[in-house]
């Protein structure tokens, strides 16, 4: 026993370096798929045939065929195909983005549509273009009763970003192994490893609790 | 021309090798991942002080480590105490149990979804324990539980090939293989996504086609 | 000749929620074909007493006999024989949502009597027509108004044959033009003679059709007797108090 919590104490700020990618690797993930996620639900819920049906495809495609086999197909396919120089950081942070995008899309496709429809009216009774009642009107209620699905997506691809390690990007999962695999305290490591992730999660989604208590409309029912 | 026989004598035989081993895996921890959910479920809704905290405690682990950590520490991780697991083995373990937990929330909470009305009176007309929880509360839970559930076996397909990082090669294995013996990493990949994709998108159909033969009027009011 | 049988004895039924005492030594009996009302202000102690007539609330003191038999409620067989012979009317229908009226009234015959399946099925229609619901046998709770819930929920109790019937607040749910329909079915049950016990507020149909009113309050039994007594010369400040303010209103 005391074998293993010197291993983890020794490995400890190696691996919590590597959460500080992790949190960086999700953090932009996140938000390119938070701005993605934006422009497809707003496609789906105002846009026309064509739109909606691309935003189908794009959904169905990215929600269908798994992480690890995207990361394949854009680091070590697509992006070298084009001759796209990019690190293994940049890639896994577009292939998670496009993904968390498709999910994110549903998530506030559902926050819009969920919001009566006097609101919509009322913007363009009052002169409001349409792209004007989306931004100033729509999307600020719509943001704010995502919070909590935004919060479960946050955790899903805090836990995805391990598979990040396939790529060889230095994060937590990346580093647990290195280290276990040179003094072969593997079972610690790992334990370990998962409970960095554990706290990662809790902080985000404490965080994410404050931010919603923060932006709470007073008197707004669900 | 060439292109067309190395897809025939090379690729399919390998990808067919994979696809067989990733439905080998998928199968087996989807079927132990909803019995282990539904235990945990019903244990959290009905089990006594120390049962529902442990399996609370199971619920946080198996949802917070990611499924990555997971299936390295069944592989890696347990020979240190002596339990050597073939890489299918520990892929099967590591599904169920992390899918288990998974479904355990969504059967949570479709039993706590029941009106107590509805125990009440079952227990009004002199139902025993055991046929209430079989005529009146399981058939409600589980159409409750059907979308969750459902969706979450959507993920297995997907997770599945994870499997590949600990060394059980199925059909991404495969893939991974063949294209860096050839170098047509976009072609194979894309084959193989596509592979995916339709696994995913039958096992979608089929469940959208459930709910709507279980669909009752009235009863989706407290869909999660 | 009716016989003046003791169909339900109920002897000091106690019980408590935390430090508060909801119900203090309740004793009543109820003879074949009587109906008795139970009145008083909310919190009172009605829905627990009945809740607790059918152990569906267990009491922390208390004996009940059922036909001179005292049923030992620890016992789970016979806690759910007891149960077919007390049918229960909730307050809130507590119609099975999954379904149809006519499966509502089927299942208690088919998976607690154990009847076969075509007898079941003509029982459950006759039941239904009983209630005047023949034409809504395969609709869902969620498609049916909250009057026919409940006629719904009184044709399910009577499939079981029950010695006694307890209402818990049958119309204090439903809309008022939906009241009517539900008091008719009770009054025709009470004609063809069901021993019943109604917790209600509707005191003027009360007074029409009990053979006798007991007035709880915080708890207790305050006071028992005769409709005409009880409403208008009760011995007990209390009740008098409490029924001037109901004639007042009705």
């Amino acid at each position: 026993m005391t074998e293993y919590l010197i291993a983890i104490q020794d490995a400890l700020p190696y691996l919590l370096r590597g959460a500080l990618v992790t949190i960086a690797l999700v953090l932009c993930a996140l938000i390119l798929g938070l701005i993605l996620g934006v422009l497809l639900a707003v496609g789906q819920v105002y846009g026309n045939k064509a739109v909606r049906a691309l935003v189908g495809v794009y959904v169905w495609f990215f929600r269908g065929v798994p992480l690890l086999v995207l990361l394949f197909l854009f680091y070590f396919g697509l992006f070298s195909l084009l001759e796209i120089n990019i690190s293994a950081f940049t890639a896994a942070v577009i292939v998670l983005g496009l993904i968390s995008a498709a999910y994110q899309s549903q998530i506030f496709r559902a926050g819009i549509l969920s919001l009566p429809e006097g609101q919509f009216k009322a913007a363009r009774a009052l002169g409001m273009s349409d792209t004007r009642a989306v931004l100033f009107v729509i999307l600020p209620q719509a943001l704010r009763l995502s919070i909590p699905g935004w919060s479960n997506e946050y955790s899903i691809v805090l836990k995805d970003s391990a598979v990040a390690y396939a790529l060889g990007v230095a994060e937590v999962m990346a580093r647990a192994h290195f280290v276990a695999s040179r003094t072969y305290q593997h079972l610690p490591l790992y334990f370990t490893a998962g409970v960095i992730f554990l706290v990662l999660t809790y902080l985000g989604t404490k965080s994410l609790r404050l931010l919603e208590e923060k932006v709470r409309i007073p008197g707004y029912s669900r | 021309m060439d292109e067309l026989i190395f897809i025939e004598q090379e690729v399919l035989p390998a990808l067919m090798r994979g696809l067989r081993v990733s439905l080998l895996l998928i199968v087996p921890s989807a079927a132990c991942g909803l019995v282990i959910g539904f235990l945990a479920g019903a244990l959290r809704v009905y089990g006594n002080r120390w049962i529902k905290a442990l399996t609370s405690g199971y619920v946080i682990i198996f949802r917070g480590f990611p499924l990555v950590v997971q299936l390295f520490i069944w592989y890696f991780g347990l020979p240190h105490i002596g339990i050597y697991l073939s890489p299918y083995a520990a892929s099967v373990i590591g599904f169920a149990l992390c899918s288990g937990a998974y479904h355990s929330e969504y059967v949570r909470g479709a039993f706590l979804s029941i009106k107590r009305g509805q125990r009440l009176a079952a227990q009004a007309i002199g139902f025993s324990t055991f046929g209430m929880i079989m005529h009146i509360i399981l058939p409600q839970a589980f159409r409750r539980a059907l979308p969750g559930c459902g969706n979450e076996l959507i993920y297995l397909i997907k997770y599945s090939s994870l499997a590949y990082m600990i060394t059980c090669i199925e059909l991404t294995g495969e893939g991974k293989v063949i294209a860096s013996e050839t170098f047509k990493y976009t072609e194979i990949f894309f084959i193989v996504g596509l592979v995916y994709l339709l696994l995913t998108s039958v096992a979608g159909f089929l469940l959208h086609r459930l709910e709507n033969s279980l669909r009752l009027p009235g009863f989706n009011h407290y869909r999660l | 000749m009716a016989q003046k049988k003791e169909v339900l004895r109920v002897k000091n039924l106690t019980k408590k929620y935390a430090q508060k005492e909801v119900l203090k030594d309740a004793s009543f009996s109820v003879d074949h074909g009587e109906i008795k009302v139970l009145i008083g202000p909310s919190g009172a102690g009605k829905s627990t007493l009945l809740q607790c007539t059918n152990f569906l609330v267990i009491p922390d003191r208390g004996r009940i006999w059922l036909e001179d038999r005292e049923i030992l409620y620890t016992k789970k067989k016979e806690l759910h024989e007891y149960r077919q012979k007390v049918g229960m009317i909730f307050q809130d229908f507590n119609l099975f949502d999954h379904l149809t009226a006519l499966g509502n009234v089927e299942i208690g015959l088919v998976r607690v009597k154990k009847m076969n399946k075509q007898e079941a099925r003509e029982r459950a229609v006759a039941e239904l027509e009983r209630v005047g619901l023949r034409d809504h046998v395969a609709k869902y709770p969620a498609q049916l108004s909250g009057g026919q819930k409940q006629r719904v929920s009184i044709a399910r109790a009577l499939a079981m044959d029950p010695s006694v019937m307890l209402l818990d607040e049958p119309t204090s749910a439903l809309d008022p033009e939906l009241i009517s329909e539900v008091l008719a079915v009770i009054r025709a049950l009470g004609e063809e003679g069901m021993t019943m016990i109604i917790a209600t507020h509707q005191i003027g149909f009360a007074s029409d059709l009990a053979s006798e009113i007991i007035f709880m309050e915080d708890g207790a039994i305050v006071e028992a007797g005769p409709p005409a007594k009880i409403l208008s010369q009760a011995e007990c400040a209390r009740t008098r108090e409490f029924c001037a303010k109901l004639t007042s209103l009705y």
